[in-house]
Parts: C-alpha cells; sequence; structure tokens
C-alpha cells in the first residue's frame, strides 16, 4: 500500500487509504480516482532559481523525466546542497533521492517543493545515511498548489556520534503527506526533528515522523506546531520507539496548534511505544484558540486587534523556526512563513 | 506477637492469587458451542419476552457477520468460539425468595470473597458505616439483590438484568442498545446475543441514590463464558454510585468475559461508576490461563450538565481490551476517567478511554496510570474528539506510565481530533522507571525495597485511588502493592 506502487502499476487500489491505520487522516484512495500519466521531461532552460540556490555549492533538481538524484559527501567534507522537488502540468513524478553523508562530513540540505496550481501528483522517497560523527542540518519548504497531491517519505539511518536536525515548513496541498522516519542507534546519536505548517482555504498537510532508538544513550528532542484556519486540516503524527535495551533514551516531544476558524480542524496522534525501562520519554500536545488573555493585554496596550493576533501567531512560529542552526537559512525560512500568514 | 503472625501471613499470600479458588456448585449448562439455538435457549431460560428473543437473534446474525478486531496491541491465540459453555448457572428451581434460599455454598463463596450480601450483617456494624447494595452475579445469572426493599422507597430500580425485563421492559426496551449499539464492535454484538444477566439500575427524577450500589461478578465454572449486561439509568437531577468489582478461579484454559455497560444521564444527573477488576491473570511465568477481558463501557450524557465519572483499578486479567468512553452531547456535560492499569507477569493491557465532544461547553478529564511489570505489556488508547458544535470543549489527558524492569514495555496511542476553533485541548504523557533518588532515599530510612517500592507506586497512582470510593480505595491500594509482589530484585 504505497503511493509510489500505485503510480508505477497504475493501480488505484493500492493507494493507502481511510482503512490503513498510518494514513486514516490522509486518504489517498478515496481522493484519486484515476492516477495521471508521467509528468513529460522539463525544460531546465530558463527556470528561475529555487529559494535556497543562492546558499548552495551544489544544486539539484527533481522533476519530469529528471526523477533521480544521488549526493555524497566524502569522510571529513562539508557540503551545502540545494534540492528541488518540481511538480508540474498535472503529471505524475516519482523521484528517488539517495544521499550519503561520510564519517565526521556536514551537510547542509535545502530542500524545496515548488508545485504549480495543477493537478499532480508527486511521490518523492528520500534516503539519508549518516556515518559516524556525520552532521545533517535538513531544512525543507513545500510550497505545493492548491490542488496539487504531494507525499514525501524520508528514510534516515543514524551512525554513533551522528547528528541530525530537521525543519519541515509546509502551507499543505489539496493531500500533503512529508514523513519522515528515523533509525536511531542511540551512542551519543542526536535528532532533532520539527516540522510548522500553516494552512488556509481548504489546504491539508500531514506531519507524519517515525523514530526507532535501538540502542543505549540515545536523545531525541521533536516540536511541532501549526497553524489552521478557513477549512484547513492540519495532521500531527509522532511515534517514538524505544527497543528493548535501548536504554538511558531521552525522547521528547511536542507538538502545539493552533485553530483559528471554527470548520478547520486538526488531528494528531503522538505516539510512545517503550520497550525498555531507563528512560525518560515525555510527549505533550495541545490544540485550541490564541489565548484571549494574551490578546486583551495586547490590546489594552493599545495595539488594534488584528495586530495583536499576527503578533502573537509570529511569536508561536517563531518558536519553531528559531531553531534551525543556519542564520541565512533561518531568515529565509522566516520569511517564507511570514509570507504565508495573514492576520 | 500479633503483627508478628500478620507479617507471616502476608508473606505466604505474596504472589498468589488470593481468589483463585473454585467451587463445586450443582450447575446447569447450556450445550457447549455457539448457535441460534443457544441463544433461544439462553432466552428460554430466562423466560424473555418474544421481542427480547429477536432482538437477540438479530444480533446474533450480525456477530456471525463481523471479523474479529486485531488493532490493539494484544496477541494470543484465536479464540474457539464453539468451545465454551455460553450458560452456566447454579442449579435451583425457582429464584430464591430470600437469602435463605441461597445455596450456602455460592454464599461461602462470597463470604470468603468479602463480600456481604447478608443485609442485617452490613447494618451490624458501625453506626453510620457506609452501606453498600450488591448484585452478587455468578457465572451466568445473578444470584441475589440486596437492599430491594429499602432502594424501592426512593423509587430506585436495582435488580437484575433478568429481572428488569420482566419486571420493567418498558425501560429496557427504551434504553437497552441504545449507548451500546448492537453492532457496535465484535464482542458488544456477541454480548447482545448471548448476554445472561447483569445489573439494571434506574434513579428517579431528583432521587439521590442513599447507598452506594455495587455488582460482583464471579466467573467460576470450567469453559465458560460470562457476558453480562449491565444498565443504569440516571433521570433528571438523579445520582448514583456504582461499584463493579470481579474475580474468577484459577484455571489452565483462557476464560472469555465480555460485559457490556450502557450509561444514560439526562439532565443534570451524576453517575459514578468504579470498577476493580482483579480477574484471573493467568500464570505469571508461563502465562497459561486467565481471562480475557474484551468489554464495551459507554456512558451518554443526553442531558444538560450532565456528569459522568469512570474510575478504574486493572490489576487481573491475562488480557485487558477496554475503553470506557463518555458521549458528551448535552451542553455543559461532564465527562472523567481516572485509570490505574498494572501489569505484572505475562498479562497484556490495552486499555483508556473516549471522550467524545458534541455538545457546548462540554469539559472531560482524563487521568490515567499505567504501570508495567515483569514480562507485561501495558497501552493507553484514548481518544478526544470535538464536533464542529462542541464550541468551547476542553479537556485535559495526562497519561503517566512507570516502567518496573527490563522486560516490561509500556505504550502511550493518543489521538487527537479537534474540529472547531474554540475548544481547548492539552494532552502530557511521560513514560519513566522509578527514580533510583527516591527509592534510595525511602530505603535509607528503613525501608525494604519492596515496601520503599510499594510506597512510591502508591505515591504515583494516588491522583486516580483519591477518586474511588473509601471502602474500594483501601481495598485498591492493597491491590496495587500485591499486584506488584515479586517485581523487583
Amino acid at each position: 500500500m504505497s503511493l509510489s506502487a500505485a503510480l508505477k502499476s497504475g493501480d488505484v487500489t493500492l493507494l493507502p487509504g481511510k482503512r490503513d491505520e498510518d494514513w486514516k487522516w490522509t486518504d489517498l484512495r478515496g481522493l484519486l480516482r484515476v492516477l495521471p500519466a508521467a509528468a513529460p521531461t522539463l525544460d531546465l532552460a530558463g527556470l528561475v532559481d529555487g529559494p535556497f540556490d543562492a546558499l548552495c555549492d551544489e544544486r539539484h533538481v527533481v522533476a519530469g523525466g529528471r526523477p533521480d538524484v544521488a549526493i555524497e559527501v566524502p569522510a571529513g567534507g562539508e557540503l551545502s546542497v540545494a534540492l528541488r522537488i518540481l511538480s508540474r502540468d498535472g503529471g505524475a513524478l516519482t523521484g528517488k533521492i539517495g544521499i550519503r553523508v561520510g564519517a565526521n562530513a556536514r551537510l547542509r540540505l535545502l530542500e524545496s517543493y515548488e508545485g504549480d496550481a495543477s493537478a499532480y501528483v508527486t511521490d518523492t522517497a528520500i534516503t539519508i545515511v549518516l556515518e559516524a560523527g556525520a552532521a545533517v542540518e535538513r531544512v525543507a519548504l513545500a510550497a505545493d498548489g492548491a490542488e496539487g497531491v504531494n507525499v514525501s517519505q524520508a528514510q534516515v539511518t543514524l551512525a554513533p556520534g551522528a547528528e541530525y536536525g530537521q525543519t519541515v515548513i509546509t502551507n499543505g496541498a489539496r493531500r500533503q503527506r512529508i514523513e519522515t522516519q528515523v533509525t536511531h542507534p542511540g551512542a551519543g546519536a542526536k535528532l532533532r526533528l520539527d516540522g510548522l505548517y500553516l494552512l488556509e482555504d481548504k489546504r491539508h498537510a500531514d506531519l507524519t515522523t517515525g523514530v526507532l532508538h535501538q540502542d543505549l544513550d540515545g536523545a531525541t528532542d521533536q516540536f511541532t506546531r501549526g497553524v489552521v484556519r478557513d477549512q484547513a486540516r492540519g495532521i500531527f503524527q509522532g511515534r517514538i520507539v524505544v527497543e528493548e535495551g535501548a536504554d538511558r533514551t531521552e525522547a521528547r516531544m511536542r507538538h502545539n496548534a493552533l485553530i483559528l476558524s471554527d470548520k478547520a480542524e486538526v488531528d494528531a496522534k503522538p505516539e510512545l511505544l517503550i520497550f525498555a525501562d531507563d528512560v525518560q520519554c515525555a510527549h505533550g500536545n495541545t490544540i485550541g484558540a490564541l489565548d484571549e488573555e494574551a490578546l486583551f493585554y495586547m490590546r489594552q496596550r493599545g495595539l488594534p486587534e488584528t495586530e495583536a493576533r499576527a503578533l502573537l501567531i509570529e511569536a508561536f512560529i517563531g518558536a519553531v523556526t528559531d531553531r534551525i542552526g543556519f542564520e541565512p537559512v533561518r531568515d529565509i525560512a522566516r520569511a517564507w512563513a511570514a509570507e504565508r500568514l495573514r492576520a | 506477637m500479633a503483627a508478628v503472625k500478620q507479617t507471616i501471613e502476608h508473606v505466604e499470600s505474596l504472589e498468589k492469587y488470593q481468589h483463585g479458588f473454585s467451587t463445586d456448585i450443582a450447575q446447569d449448562f447450556a450445550p457447549k458451542g455457539l448457535n441460534a439455538d443457544i441463544v433461544r435457549f439462553i432466552s428460554a431460560k430466562k423466560d424473555e419476552p418474544e421481542w427480547m428473543l429477536a432482538w437477540r437473534l438479530d444480533a446474533f446474525e450480525r456477530w456471525q457477520a463481523m471479523d474479529e478486531p486485531e488493532w490493539a496491541k494484544v496477541h494470543f491465540p484465536r479464540i474457539d468460539y464453539q468451545d465454551s459453555y455460553y450458560y452456566a448457572a447454579p442449579s435451583q428451581k425457582k429464584g430464591p425468595a430470600s437469602l435463605d434460599e441461597v445455596d450456602p455454598e455460592i454464599l461461602a463463596v462470597y463470604e470468603k470473597l468479602g463480600i456481604p450480601l447478608k443485609e442485617q450483617a452490613v447494618l451490624a456494624g458501625v453506626e453510620g458505616a457506609p452501606r453498600y447494595a450488591v448484585d452478587a452475579v455468578f457465572d451466568s445469572v445473578s444470584v441475589v439483590t440486596t437492599f430491594k426493599k429499602e432502594l424501592a422507597q426512593v423509587g430506585v430500580i436495582f435488580c437484575s438484568m433478568s429481572e428488569a425485563i420482566r419486571e420493567h421492559p418498558e425501560l429496557v426496551r427504551n434504553y437497552l442498545g441504545s449507548v451500546v449499539p448492537v453492532s457496535d464492535n465484535y464482542y458488544a454484538c456477541l454480548n447482545a446475543a448471548v448476554f445472561s444477566d447483569g445489573s439494571f439500575v434506574y434513579v428517579p427524577p431528583g432521587v439521590r441514590c442513599p447507598m452506594e450500589l455495587s455488582t460482583y461478578f464471579r466467573i467460576n465454572a470450567e469453559n465458560s463464558g460470562q457476558f453480562e449486561r449491565t444498565l443504569i439509568i440516571a433521570d433528571k437531577e438523579a445520582y448514583v454510585s456504582y461499584l463493579e468489582g470481579c474475580t474468577a478461579p484459577m484455571r489452565d484454559e483462557n476464560q472469555l468475559h465480555a460485559a457490556v455497560v450502557e450509561l444514560v444521564l439526562m439532565d443534570d444527573a451524576e453517575i459514578k461508576y468504579s470498577t476493580v477488576q482483579n480477574w484471573y491473570p493467568g500464570d505469571p511465568v508461563t502465562g497459561k490461563g486467565g481471562i480475557y477481558n474484551f468489554v464495551t463501557k459507554r456512558a451518554d450524557c443526553r442531558g444538560d450538565r450532565s456528569k459522568v465519572s469512570w474510575t478504574q483499578v486493572e490489576t487481573g486479567s491475562a488480557i485487558t481490551w477496554k475503553y470506557p468512553s463518555c458521549i458528551l452531547r448535552g451542553e455543559g456535560s461532564v465527562g472523567e476517567f481516572y485509570s490505574i492499569a498494572i501489569t505484572n507477569g505475562r498479562q497484556q493491557a490495552d486499555t483508556g478511554t473516549k471522550m467524545i465532544h458534541l455538545g457546548a461547553n462540554t469539559r472531560s478529564r482524563v487521568i490515567s496510570k499505567g504501570i508495567s511489570a515483569g514480562k507485561s505489556s501495558n497501552t493507553y488508547r484514548g481518544l478526544v474528539s470535538a464536533h464542529p458544535k462542541a464550541k468551547g470543549a476542553r479537556n485535559f489527558t495526562q497519561c503517566d506510565s512507570l516502567l518496573i524492569g527490563k522486560t516490561c514495555a509500556a505504550h502511550t496511542v493518543p489521538y487527537i481530533e479537534a474540529r472547531n476553533g474554540s475548544c481547548v485541548f492539552e494532552h502530557e504523557a511521560t513514560t519513566t522507571k522509578l527514580s533510583e533518588d527516591q527509592l534510595f532515599y525511602a530505603m535509607q530510612r528503613g525501608l525494604s525495597q519492596e515496601e520503599a517500592v510499594q510506597l512510591l507506586v502508591n505515591g504515583f497512582v494516588k491522583d486516580v485511588l483519591q477518586e474511588l470510593p473509601m471502602e474500594f480505595a483501601v481495598e485498591a491500594q492493597k491491590l496495587v502493592a500485591i499486584s506488584l509482589e515479586g517485581s523487583v530484585g
């Protein structure tokens, strides 16, 4: 049951749907009656720059006719890569991206999903392998079209001492799922998984993560926030598994969502599955409206209500973007998010 | 020397399931297996009216078309539904007119379990001591219900389900299956087809039930399943507190307990439903035997400002599959769920609650404490949802898990669905082991390791224990200690 299998065979019954537990809130089977033909080969001539192109040493494009990308950072190396996934012309795209980061190497992976207004279907599979002591910071901006369907699934494997930080920022699509699965060996490896969804109209975004702690001394820090309005629907599914023997694991998961209209919806499933006893694991989840008392305070200080709301929301999402390590990227992410907010 | 003797007795009782005895009592069985004739047999045994039989047969037909659910985090071999007795009742010619006519063997069982069936025995207690009325269900039938007369004086109906079907058919017909529909789920549907007895409570408008009501379930017969159905209706401004206890003998085969509990609340009504579940958990080493506890419990807050509170202490059963739920329909209605689930040995528990907010300004609170030890697995699974019309809905959920030992597992699987802009949902969960520092402190003060663990665990579950009625709280506290015996060191 996967989108890629369905796209490959053209069989819509292979699409994941409501009856698949992990996809119950992101129903593709009920949505897609027919699958589009493969997207035509994209002509790169005249393509305008992506959001991160100026910051990077290497640029890669995944699009119709050019679905595969391989990125390798040699041991001890350092690299900044802009990775653009371009969905166009109502076509189907199955992208495959393989990334290997050698021992003690550093990679800054700056990803952007750029879709046009057509009813495209895009499926991207990303594998990222970090060798011992490697460090990766991945920032993904997902700017899909309102009619697009986009599924991105990343499989991250950490080695001892590796460090992986991720921030996904999205404004949704007709149906969108951005999934990250991490295999965590413990042994001093560090993981940060952040997400932010800013949704309006009838957009849908699903941020799903899974972390498998396999051995001693692992650390995971996860922080997702979302703002939904109109008839939008935001979904957060987080799963942390601590296997038997993975003692001294420290895992934290936070999800906070703001619902700004009566027809918007937020669904959350923060799961902890623990098979070891010497662990510190916690998750917190809140869903609600803006704090009336904070609003009142600001208005009483002379701020107009719309401005007060905007300020509160900005602060709310700022908590996530502030955790991006590299400052120029942080600024781009902040500006990107601010553009997609209206008070 | 009394203290020494007590200690010796206490030590001897360690790691033992104290209610594991079985009693040899002449019993009537239905033939083994399950088919439409068995359903008819049960209905005929109960002298049920035609509509009841039709209801059962309809349920049986639907059940045959259903699949057993497999989503819970529990593992067990497939149940052979044909290899069990669906009806077992102590033989007697007619229902006993008074306690004196009840088989003394059965009375002895309850005495051994510490359940007061003799009204005078309770009355003879300390003046002002709380009294509670008991409906004792032995395998498939209710053997006795106490304090019926006194309760009738204030208009409260408290009797067995079969009696209610005979005496108050209009109430039963009106409400039975209205909260948990016949085909709600696999086990509820099976229950609808073959349920044999259970308790029925109706509290009329404005009445505060003068004493605690309780049902005590006992499975005694071998190879039999227990399927009881409880229906409690609290009319406008009524209040009732209801307790439920259960035990079973130690047997090598697994026995099925698939109950359905329905609560109906009108305007301003309140029901407090407490359960201390102590079914036989199976052999702690091999995992052999034990009760499969597959129960559907649901409260429907139909009236405005109604309030329902579920409190459960789950220590027994080989497998627990149970999600007491609240449908908060009435405006301003309140749902509460307090739970302690303890698993040890090879027990598996998948339990939690559902808070479904449909009305405006509805509130709910979930406090769940899970403790796993040995090779057990303990899952909290819960749903909190707010409908678009549930303006101003509020929920607070806290689920904490405590792990004792290297081979146990604790899981938290909450589902949160918010469908309007004015609801406020908060959820927090933690999973940790016992604090080494606290253990060290307690032991350095002279407590043994086992006592120190008990002390810390009791502290961990205190939030829930204090929600239990007093008599149950004491029993529950002891139960917590016994369930964890042998889990450290």
